[in-house]
């Protein structure tokens, strides 16, 4: 059955033992989130872009492409495609850096990062690409290797975002872009009501009659709520070391594209 | 800026879409043109909402972005009716100031030539579609149809050139002008002959030049 959730978060402005952290309105404790988000990706990996284009209605594919266009990666550069989930930004990385270049896909997921190594490899995807499972708060990777870092739609299944963007930080060259691309605030009050209505009622439905699992949906629309907004998450992109932070709103906020560079 | 990130993104998409589509049906054309544009080329449109495309050789394909790029190997800047006009074989928006260059003026020949040299297999394509038969009879009757426009337009051109010049003397006619700009030629030429003589002579006789005489006072 269908849980239906009043569209507002629980007002969290009781204080947070700090070792506990938001699972979509819940709060859990901070060792347990990973898990539990693993348990959602593990669910849905199967139909995840079935879901991503119902759910979208096809838009999350413009979201990515103007995150690749911003990107400005050429032929020759390494890439990290952070949660690369299906591998949807790792295929157009892998084209514009040519053989001479390498993109990594990196997914805390092993079913996620299945899937999308097996879609990648029967699209012709392959020799410059690598897989790595790995946690966006410690990254396996040098300081200074990657010319760009992007991580898209997986933010916010971070338990410490700040340690993530500063690790991604780290593994950035100077002078290297990040392009967080996340589900953000609607600008418009109108549109955030319509996109309420959408999130609560709709996607579980949608998740239980598609993927079979009406939770893991609840999630995503719980999780969006309590994802910082734009000008929040550029001050912890600010603070994490990156300058030149600026964002991008699009479909009106659904969703926004923050980037900075590594000074 | 284009109205929003994501219709900007969407509209890159059908024109990218569009492009690769029509060059797939013309595959020596595209391989000139990936060579061309292996670094990109931006085309500005300023007017009536700023817009940027940059075409960009990726791979195999030729992909549209939406945003400026840092140091694109060519920029074309201008108005919608100017790049029509440019689309229609009209060069004369460049000597007029209505499309601006800017960059390397060798890939900007290199992909006129390359526009120009295009010829994609519309009916090859409609073939796949509808069959060999009814494909060619259509496109044997586009290409009469494109035939005759272009002959009467040319026709039409040729008319009204002869009118305005020859029979309602609006304008001088092209050999009156031509012959017209040869003597103001001939006439700059011979002023510059007399100028460099009384130069020489000034500097053997030791007097200066009259052009550096003081102007005289009545």
């Amino acid at each position: 059955m269908t849980q239906q959730h009043p569209p507002t978060p629980p007002s969290g402005e009781q204080p947070r033992r700090d070792d506990t952290t938001h699972f979509g309105f819940r709060s859990v404790d901070k060792d347990q989130k990973a898990g539990q988000v693993a348990d959602v990706f593990h669910s849905v990996a199967g139909k995840y872009d079935l879901m991503n284009d119902m759910m979208s209605m096809g838009i999350h594919r413009l979201w990515k492409r103007f995150t690749i266009e911003l990107s400005g990666v050429r032929p020759g550069q390494r890439v990290l495609d952070i949660a690369g989930g299906t591998g949807d930004l790792t295929m157009k990385f892998s084209d514009l850096v040519g053989p001479g270049g390498q993109v990594v896909l990196a997914d805390i997921n092993a079913s996620m990062l299945q899937v999308g190594r097996s879609r990648l490899t029967d699209r012709g995807y392959a020799g410059n690409i690598e897989y790595v499972q790995a946690d966006a708060e410690h990254l396996p990777f040098p300081d200074n290797s990657f010319n760009a870092v992007s991580i898209a739609f997986g933010l916010r299944n971070v338990t410490d975002k700040d340690q993530a963007l500063r690790d991604m930080t780290r593994v950035l060259k100077p002078g290297g872009k990040l392009m967080v691309l996340e589900f953000s605030k609607p600008t418009n009050p109108l549109l955030s009501k319509a996109y309420d209505l959408y999130s609560f009622n709709a996607l579980p439905l949608m998740g239980q009659l598609i993927a079979g699992d009406s939770a893991s949906y609840q999630y995503l629309a719980e999780s969006i709520r309590m994802h910082p907004d734009q000008d929040t998450l550029k001050g912890m992109m600010d603070a994490a070391g990156l300058v030149n932070c600026k964002y991008f709103n699009m479909t009106g906020g659904v969703v926004a594209l923050h980037v900075g560079i590594k000074p | 800026m284009f109205p929003g990130p994501t219709l900007q993104a969407a509209l890159t998409r059908v024109i990218e879409g569009a492009l690769n589509q029509a060059l797939e049906l013309d595959p020596p054309g595209r391989t000139a043109l990936l060579e061309v544009l292996a670094r990109p080329v931006q085309f500005s449109i300023t007017e009536p909402a700023p817009l940027t495309l940059t075409l960009t050789a990726v791979g195999e394909q030729v992909s549209v972005g939406g945003s400026p790029v840092e140091e694109p190997a060519l920029e074309l800047s201008g108005r919608p009716l100017a790049f029509a006009a440019l689309a229609l074989g009209d060069n004369s928006v460049f000597a007029s100031g209505r499309l601006t260059v800017a960059g390397d003026t060798a890939t900007a020949h290199q992909l006129q030539r390359t526009l120009e040299q295009l010829n994609p297999d519309w009916e090859g394509a409609l073939a796949q579609h509808i069959g060999d038969i009814p494909a060619h009879f259509i496109g044997q009757r586009l290409r009469a149809a494109i035939r005759w426009s272009k002959s009467a337009f040319s026709v039409l051109n040729a008319n009204v050139e002869e009118y305005i010049h020859e029979e309602s003397r609006s304008l001088p006619g092209r050999r009156e002008l031509e012959a017209t700009f040869g003597d103001i030629d001939q006439l700059s030429l011979q002023v510059e002959r007399l100028d460099a003589r009384i130069e020489r002579l000034s500097q053997q006789s030791g007097l200066p030049h009259p052009a550096d005489l003081p102007p005289e006072h009545s």
